[in-house]
């Protein structure tokens, strides 16, 4: 029942945010497909991978949302000693908490590359189906680091509004210092498929950039241990 | 049925800073007893409990809950499986509706007792579809103390139960705890509400500025604490009346006013022994006890 308890605690939000980002998807290749004829693919995935930024920054504000809350919050509300009154460890609290989060965070990367995919095979302009998988792993794969940044803030910060704010703040920080001094270990550009895309068809290559990906996920499962290890810590 | 304490503690302590929030408490709890946790407002009675259930660290000391160490991650919650506690500000997730929070709760206790909780829904009258955020204070409490009732738990710990019920509640809730206590549950409650506490309780606490002063049977108190006013020819000598047992004397020009723990008899004996004109004794309520402690202290 603990995952019902995520559920029910990030489901407005979750649900929210898929509906902007399926919208955004669905009216963005919508219109895409108005601008350019069906010969001109190219210059239509150039606009595929515009849309992928803009998913990437709706996607990043939504799994920052969506790592908010937990035991820090719910002791600002007072309803911490509930939980902790329960017989789970806080590992196990924060682990379901975590997998909801994750689960959520997938379906907010599938189902918006579904939207496009299907909304362009219905406008006669169909994107290869090996594309939209690369944009999606990029985007879930290398981006859950900022869901578990966002975890990780909201185990050390319990203001409701202190949490998103330190958590966006850091998401911005990290963009523009690892643009400007560590460009090759860019996050933002892993997610965006910036620094694979060949600049003449704009299509992502046939392989999958593992390690760049798996390095990231490494990143985020640290936070995560982190985030464990601060809440067995904390006292309530 | 076995004697040991339900909860037992060695030298408690918890530190904030330069506060001493509970200091060194030693606090034993028989089992099958309703025992009161009495304390003004930062006595320390909800530090107390936190480290009971493992929310909060000991500064240092150590103790057991039904056998497990409070100390040790593991155990606790070994132990919380078999505790059900319910907190002063009676906490609910304000998202679930009553039927998603018995529900939630029930799925992380083998035990729970379905019938308890269906029959106190329809005598609490709450409301099985409405979410919790809308529901008053006192429903909420009800709530709350539903999900500790019905999960047959071996040790009960609440604080400050009675608050936000009304009368005709506070009456269901003393009942309902006698009952759970005949069935072999512990109690082990905290409480401002002293006339609840008397009606009650088997045993009493009181804690003040994190220091354990009374610890004992409410019978033994009962017997044991006297009031003793004396009228002498003179003003009455106060040293005199400095024994075991005497923890406040007052003096008002012949009158003097005795306030014993124990040797009630003694000083009965040296009043006499100095001519006394007029001796009262009288028994002591726990009102009284608890307020000449904590003054004392």
């Amino acid at each position: 029942m603990l995952w019902y308890k995520g559920w029910l605690e990030t489901r407005s939000r979750f649900l929210t945010c898929l509906i902007v980002l399926t919208a955004f998807c669905g009216v963005f290749v919508h219109y895409a497909q108005g601008f350019v004829r069906p010969e001109w693919s190219r210059d239509f995935y150039r606009l595929l991978s515009i849309a992928q930024e803009y998913v990437v920054i709706i996607w990043i504000m939504s799994v920052v949302l969506l790592g908010m809350g937990g035991l820090v919050r719910e002791m600002a509300t007072g309803t911490s000693s509930l939980t902790l009154s329960l017989p789970v460890s806080r590992a196990h609290l924060l682990s379901v908490r975590v997998a909801v989060g994750v689960l959520e965070a997938i379906t907010l990367g599938v189902v918006p590359w579904a939207t496009i995919f299907l909304v362009s095979s219905a406008g006669g302009m169909p994107v290869q189906f090996q594309q939209v998988g690369f944009y999606v792993l990029l985007l879930v794969g290398g981006g859950l680091v900022y869901f578990a940044m966002a975890v990780l803030v909201s185990s050390l910060v319990e203001g409701e509004y202190t949490a998103p704010a330190v958590a966006f703040g850091l998401v911005f920080l990290a963009a523009i210092l690892f643009d400007v001094w560590l460009r090759s270990f860019n996050l933002w550009r892993l997610v965006t498929g910036d620094f694979y895309i060949d600049r003449n068809t704009y299509l992502l290559p046939r392989h999958f950039p593992w390690k760049g990906t798996a390095a990231s996920l490494v990143v985020a499962a640290s936070m995560l241990i982190a985030s464990i290890r601060i809440l067995k810590e904390r006292e309530f | 049925m076995t004697n040991t304490p339900v909860i037992l503690t060695r030298d408690l302590t918890k530190s904030y800073a330069s506060l001493k929030a509970v200091q060194g408490l030693n606090l034993s709890v028989e089992p099958n007893c309703i025992t009161a946790f009495l304390g003004q407002n930062g006595a320390g009675k909800s530090t107390t409990i936190k480290m009971l259930l493992g929310m909060i660290r000991p500064s240092s000391g150590d103790g057991t809950v039904l056998g497990k160490r409070i100390t040790d991650a593991g155990e606790n919650r070994e132990m919380r499986r078999k505790v059900a506690y319910v907190a002063e500000n009676k906490p609910l997730y304000g998202y679930m509706s009553v039927e998603q929070t018995v529900r939630f709760a029930s799925s992380f206790y083998p035990d729970w007792r379905t019938d308890v909780a269906n029959r106190l829904l329809s005598q609490y009258k709450l409301p099985h579809r409405r979410k919790v955020k809308s529901l008053s204070k006192g429903m909420r409490t009800k709530l709350a103390l539903l999900l500790a009732f019905a999960r047959r738990p071996d040790l009960l710990i609440l604080d400050e139960p009675s608050e936000g019920l009304d009368p005709v509640g506070i009456e269901h809730l003393l009942q309902t705890l006698v009952a759970q206590s005949a069935e072999g549950v512990s109690i082990f409650f905290s409480s401002h509400q002293i006339a609840e506490v008397e009606r009650i309780a088997d045993h009493v606490c009181i804690l003040d500025n994190g220091r354990l002063l009374v610890n004992a049977s409410l019978d033994r108190l009962r017997q044991s604490y006297r009031r003793i006013d004396l009228v002498f020819p003179f003003p009455p000598p106060e040293r005199e009346f400095r024994i075991v047992g005497v923890e406040k004397i007052r003096i008002n020009g012949n009158e003097m006013s005795v306030f014993a723990s124990m040797n009630s008899e003694a000083v009965v004996e040296r009043a006499r022994n100095l001519k006394v004109v007029s001796v009262e004794v009288a028994p002591v309520g726990l009102r009284d006890i608890f307020l000449e402690t904590v003054k004392e202290n």
